[in-house]
């Protein structure tokens, strides 16, 4: 089962497109849309009403979308089986393959845009870890402003603070440190200084999804970076990447 | 004998009988070498119509095996899969880029496809079955404007790590097929509010390969690429290939915008 996000903060704006139809068979499916957020330690459940522009789509407009909310397909037995405790594989409607995804846009009032095509799988929300990104595999230092959105979403409703860095590989130093938060798509802002081949993000308690997005002259650019061990292919990748991981943890140990 | 009927089962015929009457269906081959190979996507190079590319890498060898003498080749061919050039990069930092205009391309104003494989003779911290894929990132800019991102999408061709002597082969067979085009794959994406959408599709195998979007048709030879303009709000892809994912370019004003489908 995959989730859906947006962005909705007072530098960029979002528009989601929630398919209603498979990759592989574009047969209709009366599911309808949700919503969930976390508040007071519980998952609020609703449904999102009127937001279905053609038979094939959910649209959830900027005026749609909140920074802490994420978004399901589901029928009317949502009601019974859901658990404000702890988000569940409710359905497996997008459990397809390829990904069932959403299309998630970005935009500046301006005209610029960028997007790609998104979801957060299940099995994601349920694993605590920590992710390892490149900073300068997508930030570009030619460009304004480069910003990286972190996405988590975790099972249980909470709104806990956790850390990211910006470290360096080569010296083993610390150069920045946030303070994000889990169920959050979180904002941060890369100085160009920091855009160069030995500095990476990496969080220290739990997982999440890295989009980078450039800004230059109202032209947006918006990609996620690959997890790392979609670099190997060998049985030993999770070793590899565990290795590396290790290592670079012991910079913020 | 049970491993008589698994072999069977697995076998390239078996998988492509599988694939074309849809039983358990296979979409992807694996790489199966008792050497390190190193994987790469086949990405798409643009220099038409005001474009140029950027391609972003990492060191992989560098970062996960602490190979730190690796280098790579990049390999540039036409949208007909004719070799255009081969750049071979030394001296490799953690993280990469390499600009793709016009003149570095013999002032060819086109498309076409490239691909990035690493090459290390220190091969210590290397095992026969390690194998590499470099994912990288494609920027695209159009009339100089902000490079926008795109992340490799296709597992296309691949080389022996070590292996000076056979460097210039490059074994592909890394997507299946099916006897029929009875593949169809709709992305899941409204096209409907741009100026323009481009889709470019590349073969990933080395069979032709036939395919289908409305009542339109289109054949690709081998490893060849096309850039496609569509109308549809919807696109479905009707295809003998088990996995055919376009690129798409979406237009709107002065603003564009590409990603994977």
């Amino acid at each position: 089962m995959n989730f859906f996000y947006g962005i909705n903060n007072n530098l960029f704006k979002s528009e989601i497109q929630i398919p209603l139809f498979q990759n592989r068979d574009l047969k209709k499916l009366n599911l309808r849309l949700f919503k969930t957020y976390p508040e007071h330690n519980k998952w609020i459940l609703k449904e999102v009403e009127n937001k279905k522009e053609s038979e094939n789509f959910y649209i959830l407009r900027n005026q749609d979308i909140l920074d802490n909310e994420i978004f399901f397909l589901a029928d009317e037995k949502i009601f019974d089986e859901f658990n404000d405790k702890k988000l569940e594989n409710f359905n497996n409607f997008t459990d397809t393959r390829p990904a069932f995804r959403a299309n998630f846009k970005i935009y500046l009032d301006q005209g610029g845009f960028s997007s790609f095509q998104s979801e957060y799988p299940y099995s994601m929300i349920t694993k605590k870890g920590t992710l390892l990104s490149s900073i300068s595999s997508l930030a570009n230092s030619r460009a304004d402003q480069n910003y990286v959105l972190i996405k988590n979403i975790f099972e249980e409703p909470i709104e806990e603070n956790f850390n990211a860095y910006l470290v360096n590989y080569k010296t083993k130093s610390i150069e920045e440190q946030f303070q994000i938060k889990t169920n959050y798509i979180n904002c941060i802002e890369i100085s160009s200084k920091l855009i160069k081949p030995e500095i990476f993000l990496i969080t220290d308690k739990y997982l999440g999804v890295p989009m980078y997005v450039s800004i230059k002259n109202n032209h947006l650019s918006f990609e996620h970076t690959h997890p790392p061990h979609e670099y190997i292919q060998s049985e030993n990748k999770f070793i590899k990447v565990s290795n590396l991981k290790k290592e670079i943890n012991e910079i913020i140990a | 004998m049970k491993l008589l009927l698994k072999n069977l089962y697995n076998s390239e015929f078996s998988i492509l009988l599988r694939n074309s009457i849809n039983f358990r269906p296979i979409y992807y081959g694996r790489v199966k070498k008792n050497y390190p190979t190193s994987i790469s996507d086949a990405f798409l190079w643009r220099t038409d119509n005001g474009y140029k590319t950027l391609f972003k890498f990492s060191d992989i060898l560098n970062l996960f095996y602490k190979i730190d003498n690796s280098y790579v080749e990049i390999h540039f061919f036409s949208k007909e899969h004719k070799l255009i050039k081969i750049e071979k990069i030394n001296d490799l930092n953690l993280s990469n880029e390499f600009e793709i205009t016009s003149k570095y391309l013999n002032d060819i104003t086109d498309y076409g496809t490239f691909y990035i494989y690493h090459y290390s003779t220190n091969t210590k911290n290397l095992g026969n079955k390690d194998s590499i894929s470099n994912r990288c990132y494609t920027g695209y800019s159009k009339n100089n404007n902000l490079y926008s991102f795109v992340h490799g999408n296709i597992n296309t061709k691949y080389a022996n790590i070590m292996s000076e002597a056979t460097k210039d082969l490059h074994f592909s067979n890394l997507t299946n097929l099916s006897l029929f085009k009875n593949q169809i794959y709709t992305i899941q994406k409204n096209f409907q509010n741009f100026d323009k959408n481009e889709l470019f599709f590349t073969n990933p195998t080395k069979f032709k390969i036939n395919f289908s979007i409305g009542n339109k048709n289109f054949k690709l030879k081998p490893y060849n690429s096309i850039l496609i303009e569509v109308k549809n709000p919807i696109i479905s892809i009707k295809s003998n290939c088990m996995f055919l994912r376009p690129t798409i370019f979406s237009y709107e004003g002065k603003y564009f915008d590409v990603h994977h489908s």
